[in-house]
């Protein structure tokens, strides 16, 4: 007697307070799958040429009579070519630009955040017009700059030029998650007698790792991606990052597509690994949302 | 300068509002220490931009007078260099093709963007899964894809013209049709570019609220009049901000173009940057070179501060 009332409520209690939900009318139902179909073929057109990396980059190579999947062009990739050297010099470049970038954006940013000013609003319109300017044309008379320094073909001159070109949206980015922080904190700090610089490190800063987290995505896959500037100001190989690597690479081999291909997928495995670990702080809206804020 | 950021700086201090009343004495030299640290606090980011964004535009600007190569100067040429550029063939074709790429570029990507950020709102089985698999083409580098691009297309045994050769539609030369390359970049294009729409589409969407959709149900609304006078509407400024950025990427594209077709066939696909590239780096021209970059520039920043004032318009209304 009690067991079937039991399974009655238990049974409508979640139906009621669904109902509007759980019954779905068939032609919506019949429309949900068509759009699932639609979506699903439009995902697999756009997927090929991702795919087509993936798959070419594990085929058996030239002249080999093996089938299936094998590593074997990785192998080859990594013991006869430059492929070790161009992922460590793009390592370097992009994980030094992130650091220098975020250290240098963060207080900018923390600066248009608080700052309600005529001078810290034209900054901020300054770096909105930066941001527009083509690298074109600051590669020019930067290459006849750092010829000076011997900064042409090194490493570090292509690290300093991703951090300014990264520089107006990094700021925007740590400016707009600063905003997100209230200010009560700061107040408070301010009358127990820290200073600015304390409250923005112990306080602000200490809050915003979601915030350093997005900008160093931003940043890391700006020069990590580039290859204007790597094309221009890189000359030898062994001071190639991967896309230089890779173009080189393909213009040399390109009947080898197993090889080439697995350069390639050497160079996009770093962004995808980022993308899926830290995919809750990948806003590209961020950066637009930014923008609008100011 | 400096005095007025110390004040205006001075002026967001006290904006936050620590001086209580009856401590006028002491926070003022607090205040000014403040406005000292925030100045500091930007200054690296101020002398970043000038060293890498102010200084080489003061230097081009003066190069573009020059008649010179990448090594020296050379003599004065004062305009010349401008208008040889604007009087050449080669200048206007890769404008018209700038233009082109752009418009297809921006309205391309948006319209596909647009289209799935709507189709993954509606209630899809794994529409999270699909959404992040068609982030994929903004993730993956661009040299990469268009090297896949490349093996898909570029040659008559590739896997796309042999597929077209199967169905009967001849073989076509993808990169090497003027019309054909022009397409197939502006495709590219906008394969690379939509998951950005898609993004900036989706997250303006998830903060349009429900129940007025409910209200224009009520008043009898249909489906096309609620997306619109409702959706569009709403998310009308998160688009305007998408198309200027958008905008900027398309109109700065280098490796898009340049990896797929070097710019080729017959300079059907040089677009400006392009053509800046090789009249620096390849044909030695360095004041030409930069004066295209410079035109290029000019007219980007006009555009964008002239859209800039007209988002803040539309963040007062």
């Amino acid at each position: 007697m009690s067991t079937p009332t039991l399974a009655a409520t238990a049974a409508g209690k979640p139906r009621k307070s669904r109902a509007p939900r759980e019954i779905i009318p068939e032609r919506e139902l019949k429309g949900r799958w068509w759009r699932f179909a639609l979506l699903f073929i439009v995902t697999a057109v756009v997927l090929i040429p991702v795919l087509v990396t993936l798959v070419l980059s594990l085929r058996p190579g030239l002249g080999s009579s093996a089938t299936g999947f094998t590593l074997d062009n990785f192998i080859t990739v990594f013991r006869d070519t430059l492929t070790p050297t161009w992922l460590g010099n793009s390592l370097a470049v992009a994980l030094g630009t992130v650091v220098v970038s975020v250290g240098v954006a963060a207080p900018a940013g923390y600066v248009l955040s608080r700052g309600r000013s005529k001078a810290v609003s034209s900054y901020s319109l300054l770096l909105f017009v930066v941001q527009s300017l083509p690298v074109i044309t600051a590669v020019v008379p930067l290459f006849i700059l750092f010829a000076k320094f011997g900064l042409v073909d090194n490493l570090n001159g292509i690290a300093i030029i991703y951090v300014g070109a990264s520089m107006s949206v990094a700021t925007w980015m740590m400016a707009a998650y600063f905003d997100s922080i209230p200010t009560t904190l700061e107040e408070a700090a301010w009358i127990d007698g820290t200073s600015v610089f304390g409250s923005f490190t112990r306080i602000v800063l200490r809050n915003s790792l979601p915030g350093v987290l997005s900008t160093s995505i931003f940043t890391f896959l700006l020069a990590w991606n580039d290859y204007l500037v790597a094309i221009v100001f890189l000359r030898s190989s062994e001071r190639f990052t991967l896309p230089m690597g890779l173009q080189s690479f393909f213009q040399q081999n390109a009947t080898d597509w197993g090889s080439v291909m697995a350069v390639a997928v050497v160079m996009m495995l770093p962004p995808i690994i980022v993308f899926a670990t830290l995919n809750r702080y990948f806003s590209v809206g961020g950066i637009g949302g930014s923008l609008a804020g100011r | 300068m400096s005095a007025s950021v110390e004040g205006a700086l001075g002026k967001a201090r006290r904006g936050v509002g620590v001086a209580g009343p009856g401590r006028a004495g002491a926070p003022r030299r607090g205040m000014r220490r403040g406005a000292l640290t925030l100045l500091l606090l930007v200054l690296p980011s101020i002398l970043l931009v000038l060293l890498i964004n102010g200084y080489p535009l003061v230097y081009a600007l003066n190069q573009s007078l020059h008649k010179g190569s990448l090594i020296a100067t050379g003599d004065f040429v004062g305009l010349d260099n401008y208008a040889n550029v604007l009087t050449s063939d080669a200048f206007w074709a890769a404008a018209r093709f700038t233009v082109v790429f752009t418009v297809v570029g921006v309205f391309g990507s948006w319209l596909l963007g647009l289209g799935l950020a709507l189709l993954l709102k509606t209630r899809i089985p794994a529409s999270g899964t699909f959404k992040v698999l068609l982030l994929l083409p903004w993730v993956v580098p661009v040299v990469v894809s268009a090297t896949a691009w490349n093996y898909l297309v570029a040659t008559p045994s590739s896997p796309v013209p042999r597929l077209a050769e199967a169905l009967g539609l001849g073989t076509p030369l993808f990169l090497a049709n003027p019309t054909l390359a022009a397409i197939t970049v502006c495709l590219f294009k906008v394969w690379v570019s939509f998951p950005f729409m898609m993004l900036m589409t989706s997250s303006a969407l998830t903060s349009v609220d429900g129940t007025v959709y409910e209200a224009a149900q009520m008043d009898g609304a249909n489906r096309r009049q609620q997306f619109t006078g409702i959706t569009l509407p709403l998310i009308a400024r998160s688009t305007y901000i998408s198309w200027i950025l958008m905008t900027i990427f398309c109109v700065n594209d280098f490796p898009t173009i340049y990896l797929l077709t070097g710019g080729g066939p017959v300079n059907a696909t040089t677009s400006l940057v392009v053509l800046a590239y090789r009249t620096v780096f390849q044909n030695f021209q360095t004041g030409p070179g930069v004066a295209i970059a410079f035109l290029m520039t000019a007219t980007l920043v006009v555009i964008s501060v002239l859209l800039y004032r007209q988002i803040r318009k539309s963040a007062v209304e």
